[in-house]
């Protein structure tokens, strides 16, 4: 199993799940890489998908990914291997201000 | 006449209703979020809302109790292959949405059609309310799409659709930068018609090329569906026969240059405008909000000042900031500095709003 936190600002158009001290959202789903995660979350949440990749499946401009504290190397490229209790962090890009 | 206006704000949804001054603010939706657009579907009441959330993209929501309750539905969404080159030379990106700048809706026997026209250019469709969108293709594979360009934003724009009132089948859109494009047969196949339009900013031997025309915003009168006006971004031009030629306004006080018109629903003569310094200025001639107001067809034209700021005062009206209600003697307008005004006269009296508002994007009567 790894760890998906939606960040407040995305977790906020989000009805349904119980939310953490900050407002976030964590799920538990079961992927041994990022695209995997991201597909199990957007299986349990549609809406979630448009928010996070952009209409080509790239990770939106202004939407960071952290991966057990670091930021991936490649908007394009989700195929990141995730270890068991691997932590994904999805939130927005402070360049989005 | 009309006695609720929403107003798309960068920092939320506001509904207006008349209070004992101006108008003031009866209810508040989505604050915090730009609200890029709002759209009244006068067949089931429905509200739609249109926000770009700058992180997260471009979303649509619809509430069908008058925003007691809103509902997320599907954003347009561009394919994987499609692709964006402009006839000004920017290097071909990938198409992802970029602002919902349009929408309408179908004729009463057309049961939850909506058009969205959007940045970068695609015009899309839906039969069932907003819930699922498909991109119409025909005018999207368009040979013609590699000239157009961006006008104020990176990408083309469809920000005017006109669904002509007497047959759903005949639609009008105008496009910055694109021109004028219409369909006789519900999207099949379209032509364009911007022809009789120039362009200032383009090479002399390119100025009256149709398709890379900027019109501002255009509008189609209810009661004389064959007349339409358009806010040029070289001037004023009207149509009398379908949107297919224009003739060109020209000498209209204090200036020809604005983003916005509306078009008495009753009297196809009577428009108005809100004028500013042209291009690279753009706010208001001398420093005084006016709006310009025909009632023969553009042969003259009154400046519109009686309750408008007059000293010092730096407002931009945007292409659908303007609205005239269903009577024809209400309309508000909306400025990029939050400044709202109404009149329930057409325009001979106006009342600023008893708020003080995010940067206004558009206004919306209920």
């Amino acid at each position: 199993m790894v760890k998906v936190v939606l960040a407040s600002a995305l977790a906020r158009w989000l009805s349904g799940e119980e939310r953490g001290e900050r407002g976030e959202i964590v799920l538990e789903v079961e992927a041994g890489s990022l695209d995997q995660a991201l597909a199990r979350v957007f299986a349990l949440h549609p809406g979630m998908r448009g928010y996070v990749l952009d209409d080509a499946g790239v990770v939106r401009h202004h939407v960071a990914v952290f991966v057990d504290g670091h930021a991936i190397g490649d908007k394009r490229s989700l195929a990141v291997p995730l270890a068991p209790g691997a932590e994904v962090y999805l939130m927005q890009a402070l360049s989005g201000g | 006449m009309a006695d609720r206006l929403l107003v798309s704000t960068r920092k939320g949804l506001f509904v207006l209703k008349p209070g004992q001054g101006g108008w003031t603010v009866a209810a508040v939706h989505f604050l915090g979020d730009n609200v890029t657009l709002a759209h009244v579907d006068p067949r089931d009441g429905a509200w739609y809302a249109a926000l770009d959330l700058g992180h997260f993209g471009v979303k649509l929501h619809r509430t069908d109790d008058e925003g007691a309750t809103w509902q997320e539905l599907a954003a347009p969404e561009y394919g994987p292959e499609d692709t964006v080159a402009t006839g000004d030379s920017k290097p071909p990106q990938a198409a992802t949405l970029k602002l919902i700048w349009s929408l309408a809706s179908g004729s009463a026997d057309q049961p939850g059609r909506i058009w969205a026209g959007t940045a970068p250019g695609g015009l899309f469709r839906s039969d069932d309310r907003g819930q699922s969108w498909s991109l119409v293709r025909t005018l999207w594979n368009r040979p013609e799409r590699a000239e157009w360009f961006g006008g104020g934003y990176d990408s083309p724009g469809i920000h005017s659709i006109c669904i002509d009132p007497r047959n759903a089948g005949a639609i009008r859109l105008a496009i910055s930068c694109a021109g004028v494009w219409q369909s006789a047969d519900d999207g099949a196949t379209w032509e364009q018609s911007a022809h009789g339009m120039r362009a200032e900013y383009m090479p002399p031997e390119r100025a009256g090329d149709p398709n890379i025309q900027d019109p501002h915003r255009m509008v189609q009168c209810p009661a004389s569906p064959d007349r339409f006006w358009v806010q040029h971004h070289n001037g004023i031009f009207v149509s009398d026969d379908g949107a297919r030629n224009w003739r060109e306004i020209h000498e209209v006080p204090p200036s020809v240059f604005g983003f916005a018109v509306a078009v008495h629903p009753h009297q196809p003569d009577t428009a108005w405008f809100v004028p500013a310094i042209k291009d690279e200025r753009r706010v208001p001639v001398d420093a005084q909000v006016v709006v310009t107001r025909t009632r023969d067809g553009g042969r003259s034209f009154e400046v519109l000042r009686e309750g408008l700021p007059q000293t010092h005062a730096y407002d931009l009206i945007l292409r659908h900031a303007l609205a005239v209600d269903s009577s024809g003697d209400r309309l508000a307008f909306g400025s990029t500095t939050g400044g709202l005004w109404t009149t329930a006269d057409q325009g001979e009296h106006w009342t600023a709003a008893d708020c003080r508002l995010p940067p206004i994007h558009a206004v919306t009567f209920v």
